[in-house]
């Protein structure tokens, strides 16, 4: 696995783990995860990665990308 | 015509089956029961109420032809040494099979229980107290008091465990209990089950009663229906003497090393598996059912002073009439030894007896006004123990006796408490050293390295002194009554008989 | 100076409310009620001759000598043995009492060696000061009766010999196997004079015996027949100094008593809270390391890894390290840098390399090891009950009715409170064990769990799930509880979930292996059996769902009402001796000290305005992360104080990858351990020994640490990491790490009232200590949770990636042995290795026999990670299609087999499922011999001969 590649399979599990709270919940709580607990470049990382049309994020990780997304921009 | 034969094993030893078997070859088939106690004349057979013995197989034809005047006692009932007895506890024997569950409910069996039923626990309790019943395991403690005490403990699981270990010297009271009247002690156990509210009796026999162990087991599983929900569970020793000590017994049943625990606490309240526990001698279980069925008044108008009831007397070693007497409480052993025992079987003078097992005092003939009675012996510096009397003739050597006291500790101290387990070992040497008329100072206190040692050469009257220190050490330090009472057998030897302990080489 | 033991009451002491007044010798004593005459007599200074009478081992009655008068009393009763009653006159010095005491002492000295004063036990003798206390002059009977002289001295174990010749047979040593260790291991055979112990039937010896060389018989013994080879070998020691021990997250106190530098021994301390004077053969005996020739004294550099070392000064090392860190931040960012703190090190040194790394390297690029192993304990309890700490102190076991053990295997890897728990089980405590293996407390002398659930690896979250299930359905939930102290909309969210048909434990056997009838009764002895306390380990966090599992823990926890008071609460078993104070000390990249997140300004702001600094407040990266940024080339430089990563890391290849693209590793370790085969510079470290400090351990109980000796490396690591920090120009000053303390305590709100002075004072305290609770914490969430209302969260079982196929078909889960701490670094380099020489398979013996594999044979274990040889030991210990083995050896390196696999919240490795096969080998792999050839270039050190 690319390191981008290892950044979406975590992105995918913790979504995986919060799924059962439903998808919006769960988006939001995959979100405020990695916001919490993931160093900067690996947030970059992974926003960059979608950015370059990069692919393979469950549905609720991909929601949660997009509210990292916000936080990094705000 | 009812043929009776015995078969406690005392009698098997002396042939009573070969004698059976000659009878049924000779067409009649006698009738097997317990024993009457009169062990010089066994194998005993019974011809309609008529006694022959000793009886060997080839005087079968005699007895069945009425030509054995030389063997016949008369009515057995009527024996002298039956009809001076006082039989509460062996009233059966001689009289009934031993598993026959027809004939102990026809004697009067099952009649304790089920009063005790009747009466509840409490008034059970108190009847046992009135009958001022005491352990007959040989420390003669109330056994009423014991009950009350179990029955006042709080705890889900309550035990009755019945020690039959005996192992004293010159005893057998417990085994034929066990052998010739199984469901007496069961329901004794039953009664001191209702009584303090415990579910399940053991009975721990010693390996050595193989007869007593299969007439448990069998009786027990007789008596099931008759007793549940109480459970009687039949548990055999390993053969350690010590293990009819009390707590040593519980370990022991509990699958542990046979040693002994201090107490307290108390067996009453943690005894086995950690649980409120009556153990009690087979002989004080044995007791209970008449104290119920007859009233505690009955059984205590036995006895003397604080010893009520009956003991039943074990007479054994050189005697002519061995065998067991049971009287109450006040006979004097001179009574027991000669008018009972008819003095010793090898026709010589009487020199010793020994009471109470191994760890008995010996009691010189001088002694023998000493009425059977707790307080008297432990007033001489005996004790009763068990009830067993061993008698020895004067052509026994007094000192051998006092070591074999000491040996007999050594070789049986389960090694938990240092007075025994060294003490025993010592006394044997200081004894042998004594006989030898002291000795020399030793090689290693002569080294000059070993500077505090005394060096100066020890008498035989050292000796002595150190031997009666030796028992003091051992009978105020040890842990049990092993060790604590070997030596009364030592000083009651060195103190009756001192000349025994005069040594050869300077005499 | 002369030994002086610790004081000894004779017998235990006893917990009544009534106290019951006697008098002894003509004083007046009160005692709680229940306490024995010896004890009371103690308890005013008056020493009653004993010898088989010690206040850890519950009275016996065997040697006599404790016999005194009562009035009234018949004979001369053991005062050992017997209770005081009210009023009672006791004499405990009469003529009679004193002729009775020699006479017995003249039987022991009849059968004892005289050659005192070359004894090994001369001076610290029992035997010897009670012969002289009661006056033995004579001994009558001579030297030349029956007696045990003769007798040979067992000389097996590495640590103890064992003389019977001294004995006195007083069976202190097997009643202390028997009730403080639980190993039952000892004996007295035969009877009577004869009485000897032994150590067993097969072999009589003590190494090949039962026993587990906890040092319990040892320190019990009166005299010199079971003693230290240490004592033997070098004498008495002439002076002890209360330490704790830096092996397991247990925390054992001990004395570690010393002749001038010189460790004699260590001997457990009476007065320590978390082991009550019990230790285990790592503490008691495995200390040989820390003098050992393979330390490194002196610090190290070289430009690449391909030189060998060269040694210089310590200040040409700082300067270097410096020089290095700052040419790298310039050339690739600060965020090129980052550290490790270890749970080895003290709070303080802890404290002090996170402080680097946030406030010299100027980034939150900072780890610890806990992130391989409870980082899930921090994350699931913190999110549940606002706490990343265990809720309960130690003592609290004494309270439980029943234990549920899941993912733990205490009597190898937590073994002083294994033998504690064993003990409560002994006295009737029910077992619950939840394990693929069965461990030794599944079935041990006198101990059986009353449930078993072999569950297959992997599967914690389903069966705690079916468990809610049975107490949910069942109706055995605790509502009163949970309306009072827990959010009722959360608990009715996850009851729902969990009663979902789907997690019944009927429809979940399919997935975890385990019997539905056994897990129904299980949940229900849980549930309504008493007191329940749940007690866990690594096999609870090192998952793919470790965070998972403990929060399903702290629900079944707080559905049952089993929290808050002692004898319940959840209870994680820490692997090293101080990872909850590395945890504590905001070693995670994400927390400062105390478990407040970077990114709160208030908490930040403390820090900043303390240390004068601006905090970067974005969480930095995880151990794992940092390798994957160094071989992604962003991650360059990386402090590592007392770890060695590439031995315990799960995936050893990726970790030397990431390791290797680095350019400047630091590791400040005692040994060249093997990431320093990756390193350019080597600090030398200094042992527990060396330094003063402090553990915090499982039951969050913070002890001193002291140093007994100067570091012989000539700094402790406190003082090493300052080193760096001035080098990187930060104006630290600390003199003692007392200072340290006291600036922990400054900055986080649960240490306010913590100061080495009130631990000296004290001995102990248990966080939170703080103005809300000044003596400490003993037990948490008393009345309350600390994050307001218990928060359940709904754990959805959801199967690791990590699956068994046709070429990897077995299972294997890793843990620990007894013997060895960890990677061994320790305790490889101790006797212990006389126990556990190598690592070693375990395999069912249905598996080995598919596989034509026998006991002791060679095999390869192959995972789609690497693969590495080691023997096969066939046991039915392990289940058929679960393989197992311990990473103590680098040989073995198990870890080539590990996965990159981990728990999703919390990245914490999945070491304990790797899907695998086994397979007959010949010898060692590539990978070995490869890494063997690499080692022994790497640990070239310049004008230093190989050995």
């Amino acid at each position: 696995m690319s390191p981008a590649e290892k950044l979406v399979y975590m992105a995918n599990q913790i979504a995986r783990n919060l799924e059962t709270a439903g998808r919006d919940h769960a988006a939001r709580q995959t979100a405020e995860h990695i916001i919490a607990f993931w160093d900067p470049r690996m947030k970059q990382m992974i926003l960059n990665h979608l950015d370059a049309g990069g692919t393979g994020l469950s549905e609720i990780a991909h929601a949660a990308i997009a509210e990292v997304r916000a936080n990094v921009d705000a | 015509m009812q043929i009776r034969i015995s078969d406690d094993a005392a009698a098997l030893a002396c042939g009573a089956d070969a004698v059976a078997d000659a009878f049924v070859k000779a067409g009649q088939v006698p009738e097997r029961v317990s024993s009457w106690g009169m062990h010089w004349l066994e194998p005993l057979v019974e011809v309609g109420g008529i006694g022959y013995g000793p009886v060997t197989p080839d005087r079968v034809p005699d007895i069945l032809a009425g030509s054995a005047d030389d063997l016949r006692i008369g009515a057995v009932a009527e024996h002298a040494f039956i009809k001076g007895q006082q039989r509460l506890t062996f009233a059966r024997f001689g009289k009934t099979r031993p598993l026959s569950l027809e004939d102990y409910a026809a004697t009067g069996g099952w009649k304790g229980l089920e009063r005790a039923r009747t009466l509840g626990p409490d008034d059970t309790i108190a009847e046992v107290l009135a009958s001022g019943l005491r352990g007959r395991g040989g420390a003669g403690f109330p056994a009423g008091i014991k009950w009350r005490t179990v029955a006042y403990a709080k705890a889900p699981r309550k035990f009755i465990v019945c020690n039959a270990d005996e192992g004293d010297s010159g005893t057998f009271a417990d085994r034929m209990v066990m052998e010739g009247d199984p469901f007496m002690l069961i329901e004794g156990m039953a009664i001191a089950g209702l009584a303090v509210g415990a579910g399940k009796a053991y009975v721990y026999i010693r390996s050595e009663y193989p007869h007593a162990i299969a007439k448990m087991e069998a009786a027990a599983a007789l008596a099931a229906p008759i007793i549940a929900p109480f459970e009687v569970e039949v548990r055999t020793g390993a053969g350690a003497y010590v293990c009819g000590e009390e707590t040593s017994l519980l370990n022991s049943l509990e699958g542990k090393r046979g040693e002994v625990r201090a107490k307290p606490p108390l067996p009453a309240h943690e005894g086995l598996f950690g649980c409120p526990t009556v153990i009690n001698n087979v002989l004080t279980l044995a007791a209970v059912p008449f104290v119920l069925a007859e009233g505690a008044k009955a059984y205590a108008d036995y006895g003397m002073g604080r010893s009520r009831g009956t003991m039943p007397v074990q007479l054994a070693g050189n005697i002519k009439h061995g065998g067991l007497y049971e009287t109450a409480f006040g006979i004097t052993l001179g009574a027991l030894v000669n008018d009972i025992g008819g003095g010793t079987a090898s026709g010589r003078p009487v020199r010793a007896v020994q009471v109470g097992g191994p760890l008995g005092a010996y009691i010189p003939v001088s002694q023998f006004d000493l009425p059977f009675d707790y307080e008297a012996f432990a007033a001489a510096d005996g004790l009763i123990g068990h009830g067993g009397i061993v008698v020895f003739d004067d052509s026994v050597d007094m000192a051998r006796q006092a070591r074999f006291a000491m040996q007999f500790c050594a070789v049986e101290s389960c090694g938990k408490c240092t007075p025994c387990r060294i003490g025993a070992v010592r006394g044997v040497e200081t004894i042998d050293r004594l006989m030898a008329g002291g000795r020399a100072r030793g090689a290693i206190e002569n080294l000059p390295q070993i500077h505090n040692a005394n060096r100066k050469a020890r008498s035989a009257a050292d000796e002595v002194a150190l031997l009666r220190d030796l028992c003091e050490t051992m009978k105020f330090g040890s842990l049990c009554a092993l060790g604590g009472f070997t030596p009364y057998p030592v000083l009651s030897a060195l103190n009756h008989f001192p000349e025994d302990f005069v040594v050869e080489s300077a005499s | 100076m002369t030994y002086v033991r610790q004081n000894d009451f004779g017998t235990p002491a006893v917990s009544a409310e009534e106290t019951v007044t006697l008098t002894i010798d003509g004083r007046d004593v009160t005692v709680p009620q229940g306490t024995t005459v010896m004890r009371a007599a103690a308890e005013i200074g008056t020493a009653i001759p004993k010898l088989c009478a010690t206040d850890n081992l519950k009275q016996f009655g065997s040697c006599r000598l404790c016999l005194v008068e009562i009035d009234g009393a018949r004979g001369t009763p053991a005062s050992c043995t017997t209770p005081v009653a009210s009023g009672m006159v006791v004499h405990t010095e009469t003529p009679r009492l004193q002729k009775l005491r020699r006479g017995v002492m003249e039987l022991y000295i009849s059968d004892h060696p005289l050659d005192c004063l070359t004894c090994s036990a001369n001076n610290d003798c029992e035997l010897q000061d009670q012969a002289a206390a009661v006056g033995l002059r004579d001994v009558r009977y001579g030297y030349e009766g029956e007696n045990h002289l003769g007798l040979e001295t067992d000389t097996s174990n590495p640590y103890f010999d064992f003389d019977p010749s001294k004995c006195i047979a007083c069976s202190r040593c097997v009643r202390a196997c028997d009730e403080v260790q639980g190993t039952f291991a000892l004996t007295m055979d035969g009877r009577g004079f004869a009485s000897k112990i032994s150590a067993g039937l097969a072999s009589d010896d003590f190494l090949g015996s039962e026993c587990v060389s906890c040092g319990a018989c040892v320190q019990a013994c009166p005299t010199a027949t079971l003693q230290e080879k240490a004592v033997k070998e070098i004498g008495l020691p002439d002076r002890s100094v209360v330490t704790t021990c830096a092996y397991c997250g247990v925390g054992c106190t001990f004395r570690a008593e010393m002749r001038g530098e010189q460790l004699v021994r260590m001997v457990p301390w009476k007065d320590g809270k978390a082991n009550r004077g019990h230790s285990c053969v790592k503490g008691r005996f495995a200390w040989g390391y820390a003098q050992h020739a393979d330390r490194i004294l002196k610090p190290m550099i070289r430009a690449s890894i391909a030189d060998p070392w060269r040694e210089v000064e310590w200040d040409e090392a700082f300067a270097y390290a410096a020089s290095e860190l700052k040419r790298i931040a310039a050339k690739y960012g600060r965020g090129a840098l980052g550290g490790i703190t270890s749970s080895r090190c003290t709070n303080e040194e802890t404290f002090l390399v996170q402080k680097l790394v946030r406030a010299g390297f100027g980034n939150n690029n900072v780890d610890t090891c806990a992130r391989v192993c409870h980082s899930p304990t921090g994350y699931g309890l913190k999110t549940t009950f606002g706490t990343s700490a265990g809720t309960q102190d130690f003592d609290s076991v004494e309270q439980s009715d029943v234990m549920l053990v899941i993912g733990a295997n205490p009597t190898d890897g937590h073994p002083v409170f294994a033998s504690r728990m064993k003990r409560r089980l002994r006295q009737g405590a029910k077992l619950i064990v939840i394990d693929p293996r069965r461990t030794d407390l599944v079935r041990s002398p006198h101990i059986e769990a009353q449930h078993h659930l072999p569950l297959k690896p992997g599967t914690n979250v389903a069966v705690l799930t079916a468990m809610a299930h049975v107490i949910v359905t069942e109706g055995l939930a605790n509502e009163a509880f949970i309306r009072e102290r827990c959010d009722w909309d959360e608990y009715q969210d996850w009851a729902t979930f969990v009663s979902e048909a789907k997690h019944s434990p009927e429809t979940l056997a399919a997935v975890t292996g385990v019997d539905p009838t056994e897990l129904r009764a299980a949940a229900r002895l849980y549930a309504t059996g008493g007191n329940a306390a749940i007690y866990y380990g690594l096999g609870v966090t090192e998952h793919s769902q470790g965070s998972s599992t403990v929060m399903a823990i702290a629900n079944l926890a707080m559905v049952t009402g089993n929290i808050g008071r002692p004898g319940v609460g959840v209870n994680p078993l820490r692997g090293q001796n101080n990872v909850q104070g590395a945890c504590d000390m905001g070693s995670f990249p994400h927390e400062l000290s105390g478990y407040r997140h970077i990114s709160d300004g208030a908490a930040r702001k403390l820090f900043e305005d303390d240390w004068g600094v601006t905090l970067d407040p974005e969480p930095g990266l995880r151990i794992p992360n940092m390798l994957d940024a160094a071989v992604d080339g962003t991650f360059k430089a990386l402090y590592i104080q007392g770890e060695d990563i590439l031995q315990s890391d799960p995936d050893t290849k990726h970790v030397a990858a990431g390791l290797a693209a680095m350019e400047c590793v630091i590791v400040h370790d005692l040994f060249l351990n093997e990431t320093a085969n990756y390193a350019h510079i080597f600090l030398p470290g200094s042992t527990f020994l060396e330094k003063d400090g402090t553990f915090t351990n499982a039951e969050r109980r913070i002890q001193p640490v002291r140093k007994v000796m100067s570091p012989l490396n000539g700094l402790a690591d406190w003082e090493v990491t300052q080193r760096v920090a001035q080098a990187m120009d930060l104006d630290w000053h600390y003199t003692h790490p007392s200072e340290i303390m006291d600036e922990i305590a400054r900055l986080t709100p649960s240490f306010t009232g913590v100061s080495f002075e009130r631990l000296d004072a004290e001995g102990s305290l248990q966080w939170p200590v703080n103005e809300a609770a000044p003596d400490g914490t003993p037990v948490m969430h008393i009345g309350g949770f600390v994050r307001g209302r218990g928060k359940f969260v709904v754990t959805d079982y959801v199967p690791t990636d990590e699956r068994t196929g046709p070429r990897f078909p077995l299972l294997l889960t890793t843990g620990r042995i007894l013997s060895h701490y960890n990677v061994g670094a320790q305790t490889r380099r101790t006797a212990n290795v006389a126990w556990h020489p190598e690592d070693l398979l375990e395999i069912h013996p249905t598996d080995a026999e598919n596989r034509g594999l026998k006991d002791g044979d060679w095999v390869k274990l192959a995972s789609r990670s690497g693969e590495t040889t080691l023997r096969a030991l066939v046991t039915d210990r392990v289940a058929p299609g679960v393989v197992y083995t311990t990473f103590h050896h680098p040989m073995t390196q198990a870890n080539v087999v590990t996965t990159d696999y981990s728990d999703w919240a919390t990245n914490c490795p999945e070491y304990k499922v790797t899907a695998v096969q086994v397979a007959a080998s010949n010898g060692p792999t590539d990978w070995q011999e490869d890494y063997s050839r690499l080692s022994e270039r790497a640990r070239r050190i310049e004008g230093v001969a190989a050995e």
